[in-house]
């Protein structure tokens, strides 16, 4: 009976163990793909927005059109410069280097 | 016949003239015809000895005339967008998008942008009352920037559009990964103390993204327009018997084949009786049939002079078209 309930409780620390390690991979893996999902973001801003940045761009109407919607992504593009100044920084942090 | 024609050519060579005779015509033998000047430096009023404006005015029996103004046009989308900026926007000051927004109203392709959704109103608005849509077009150069505006920012629109299904699909991986990823939250909250959640915003399906929607509609839309253009118009170009406006007619052709749209005619005006000029025009133009429209001494003085211009090979020629 001892013996049943010893092992009841390995596996269930084992369990713990797994659930822990699951849930910090997923939520370094979603780090990452937040991070790029992230510069994707900031890569359509630009093209969006390109003519005031000197680089080729769509029609300033299609800017004007899209605009309205893209609140979240100029908040992004604005702290993606920020992060241009330290980038090595930022990625370091997203891999937990200390 | 097509429900719309554009009469396209050089500054000068009576675009005005022709699409006018046309329109009275037209109108004369019982058709429902409304012009609309698209030439910022309008004069269609002044061949009808009536002011026009942006909405249409009655010039004849039959005949309505408007003239589009391209400045209130732009106005008017700016104005669109920034009630939308206010409407969605958390708080507008700080990107100061305002500003932003009356910058765009100077950058290039506004003004063509604002020539095609004019077009497009005109076409939705008022074609149901009407048999025919004549548009006299601006000098060539603003012309074809408009009538190949649909192709190219389709194009770009397109590229734009996948870049977005990327990230949709980004977004969805991420909701696999980690379903409690919340991909609503907004960055206010973010940038609390929030670390450890994950920060992705906004939706991860194409019909939820507010983005996407507005990329798709403006597609179908310019989609839409190439199609007015290249099945449901009819496109002539006037021409003078002298070298210039000839060349200039040569380059219009080419330019619209590399847009898919068809030269359906050439009116050739300002010629002699004895058609000066008509030979060197067939040859250039071997494949598209030439019409004279004889020359008016003087110009025009009264409107009812519009029904003494030779158009009637032209007419037959728009009539035959969409009866194929």
């Amino acid at each position: 009976m001892g013996a049943i309930l010893a092992l009841k409780r390995v596996f269930g620390f084992a369990g713990k163990v797994w659930r822990l390690a699951t849930e910090v991979h997923r939520i370094k893996a979603t780090d990452m793909l937040t991070f790029e999902v992230n510069e994707m973001e900031n890569l359509f801003t630009i093209l969006v927005c390109g003519s005031f940045m000197g680089l080729p761009s769509p029609p300033a109407a299609i800017a004007i059109e899209l605009l309205p919607y893209m609140e979240h992504e100029l908040r992004l593009m604005v702290a993606r410069a920020d992060f241009s100044q330290d980038a090595l920084a930022s990625i370091m942090d997203m891999l937990h280097v200390d | 016949m097509k429900k719309i024609a554009f009469f396209l050519g050089k500054g000068g060579v009576g675009k005005t003239t022709i699409s006018s005779a046309v329109a009275y015509q037209f109108a004369k033998e019982g058709k429902r015809v409304l012009i609309v000047s698209l030439d910022p430096a309008h004069n269609l009023g002044d061949v009808f000895q009536k002011s026009l404006a942006n909405t249409p005015r009655s010039l004849d029996a039959n005949l309505e005339g408007m003239e589009i103004d391209l400045a209130v046009w732009v106005e008017k989308y700016l104005k669109e967008s920034r009630e939308e900026i206010k409407a969605n926007y958390m708080y507008q000051s700080a990107f100061s998008v305002d500003a932003y927004i009356d910058i765009l109203k100077y950058s290039p392709g506004t003004e063509e942008y604002a020539v095609l959704w004019a077009i497009e109103y005109v076409y939705k608005e008022y074609g149901g009352r009407c048999d025919l849509i004549i548009f006299d077009t601006p000098p060539t150069a603003l012309t074809l920037r408009f009538l190949a505006m649909p192709s190219i920012t389709r194009l770009w629109v397109r590229e734009l559009s996948r870049l977005r299904e990327k990230i949709l699909q980004k977004r969805q991986t991420i909701l696999r990964i980690n379903p409690k990823a919340s991909i609503v939250r907004n960055l206010s909250e973010e940038t609390e103390d929030a670390q450890d959640e994950p920060k992705v915003r906004g939706a991860a399906k194409k019909e939820d993204d507010l983005i996407y929607t507005k990329l798709s509609s403006i597609a179908s839309r310019l989609a839409e327009l190439q199609r007015l253009f290249s099945h449901e118009s009819y496109l002539a170009v006037v021409v003078n018997p002298d070298t210039l406006s000839v060349a200039e007619a040569l380059r219009i052709r080419q330019e619209l084949g590399k847009l898919d749209v068809r030269l359906n005619s050439i009116c050739l005006n300002k010629t002699t009786e004895g058609g000066e000029g008509r030979q060197n025009v067939e040859k250039n133009f071997g494949d598209c049939p030439v019409f004279a429209t004889g020359l008016r001494q003087g110009g025009i003085g009264e409107v009812s002079q519009l029904a003494e211009i030779q158009a009637g090979g032209l007419k037959n020629d728009m009539k035959r078209f969409g009866q194929e």
